[in-house]
């Protein structure tokens, strides 16, 4: 048969039908211990979660997890970079197998796709000096509270914030870490791991008032694959019950696993 | 193509206005206060005792030879440690103020220096005490010669004073910066906020221009 365009289109568009039908069937573990690997997306610019390292291979939190993932099954983690936009586009099309990228478990993507127990975790809060009462956004009034210009923490302590509360915006977090800690703010908002950078810094001198807002993110999976599911939840319980995820935490996040996303089932 | 897209913008302008007016007050204020200081520093900077004389340079060194963030972090982060804790403001105008001076100073100095022996001689020979020979004799010529390297380094400190915003000082580019995280807007506020920097740089040159005529409009024997 001589190959004209026209065939070679139809060969074509045959071959994607063919793998489009043939891999949104149910995904099962044994199906990904018979091809010996596991097709994970990640995030590749969302430091310290996905980044690519000096080897120019991808490399984070996600990454050590994701690698941990394809040890519990048997088989070779393939790691694909995806994007913020594209990666449930790359999910739900049998492109990856899973998500390890730093997916936030939202009620809108729950439509979307089932996530695990939660593996890793974001929280913002109000920290301040522990000598002052500032347990309540009423409390700030009169306060100097710092923020990193146009941060999640920005908006939240914008939103919250009393009429006569004097917002401070810095540069970056470590700004408005700095003026904390020199005492140029009575207070900041920041994330759980600055958190636990300032009390490393300086033990005793602030404890966290309240919280913002927190997110867990989940490792996720085309929907309705019950038994695949199931293992992976199997696998992050593990890897929290052997300590290797606080192991990666500490690596990455130089900050214990927040006892929000430790307990969450 | 980018879409211009000024209404968000143009609905903070009260916003923007507010930290206009903090970028003039602050650029005044240092300029007035600069100058007052470095007519001392460069008065001892030309004196004849020499401890002085080193003091005043090691500043000039230490300023000159390091960046205006650094000082200012120092200045806001760094003094609290020793018990001197300043509202982001005021640490901004010390800040402009130290480093507008090592450079003012130098200034000032090689106008002192171009003035002829002969000249504060004269002065003496004339009965002068020896603080109107500084004052008459030897500053105003002085100054009217380095006026025009003098009202460069007063724009360039206004220009300067963009970078106060890191210790979240609230001047015309914290203004913009503001503005922009919240509407995504930003090449429009940079516009505009450039725009803004540029129409005062253009009326402080003219006020500067006024300043000359009114006050060295003289004419010089040379």
């Amino acid at each position: 048969m001589s190959l004209t365009r026209r065939n070679a289109t139809f060969l074509l568009g045959a071959g994607l039908l063919g793998l489009a039908t043939g891999t949104a069937a149910a995904q099962t573990v044994a199906e990904i211990k018979g091809r010996k690997v596991i097709n994970v997306g990640m995030l590749v610019d969302f430091p310290p979660f996905g980044i690519m390292n000096t080897e120019n291979q991808p490399d984070g939190y996600d990454a050590d997890v994701a690698k941990l993932l394809g040890e519990y099954f048997g088989v070779k983690t393939n790691i694909v970079p995806v994007t913020g936009p594209n990666r449930i586009p790359y999910l739900l099309s049998s492109q990856v197998d899973v998500l390890v990228a730093s997916l936030g478990i939202t009620p809108e993507r729950a439509e979307k796709v089932d996530f695990s127990a939660p593996y890793a975790g974001i929280r913002i809060a109000v920290i301040g000096d522990k000598n002052q009462d500032l347990s309540s956004p009423e409390k700030l009034v009169g306060k100097r509270v710092g923020v990193a210009r146009a941060s999640t923490q920005d908006t939240a302590v914008t939103k919250v914030a009393v009429a006569g509360t004097n917002i401070q915006r810095f540069d970056d977090d470590a700004s408005a870490t700095q003026a904390l800690l020199s005492g140029q703010v009575d207070a900041i908002g920041c994330s759980n791991t600055v958190i636990a950078q300032i009390t490393r810094v300086a033990p005793g001198r602030f404890k966290e008032m309240f919280p913002l807002s927190q997110q867990v993110q989940g490792i996720a999976v085309r929907p309705k694959q019950t038994e695949f599911l199931a293992a992976i939840n199997d696998f992050v319980a593990k890897i929290k019950a052997d300590g290797r995820l606080e192991a990666i935490s500490q690596k990455w996040l130089k900050a214990p696993l927040a006892d929000f996303v430790a307990a969450a089932k | 193509m980018y879409d211009f897209n000024f209404a968000p913008v143009i609905a903070s302008s009260d916003q923007l206005l507010r930290g206009a007016a903090v970028t003039l007050e602050l650029s005044v204020e240092a300029m007035a206060i600069g100058l007052v200081i470095s007519i001392g520093l460069a008065g001892a900077k030309t004196s004849k005792i020499a401890p002085l004389r080193w003091a005043v340079q090691a500043y000039i060194e230490l300023i000159r030879n390091t960046p205006f963030l650094v000082q200012i972090f120092f200045i806001f982060f760094g003094l609290p440690s020793i018990g001197l804790r300043l509202t982001p403001n005021s640490a901004a105008l010390l800040a402009l103020v130290v480093n507008f001076c090592a450079y003012a100073t130098e200034i000032i100095r090689a106008g002192i220096e171009s003035i002829a022996v002969g000249q504060i001689e004269a002065g003496r020979a004339l009965g002068l005490k020896p603080l109107q020979v500084f004052r008459y004799i030897i500053l105003k010529p002085a100054l009217r010669t380095v006026y025009p390297a003098l009202t460069s380094q007063f724009i360039y400190l206004m220009l300067t004073s963009s970078v106060v915003s890191v210790i979240s000082a609230g001047d015309l580019a914290a203004a913009g910066n503001d503005i922009q995280s919240k509407t995504f807007a930003s090449m429009e506020v940079y516009l505009i906020i450039t725009a803004v920097y540029f129409l005062m740089s253009i009326v402080f040159s003219a006020i500067f221009s006024a300043i000359e005529k009114a006050a060295f409009d003289y004419p010089l024997s040379r």
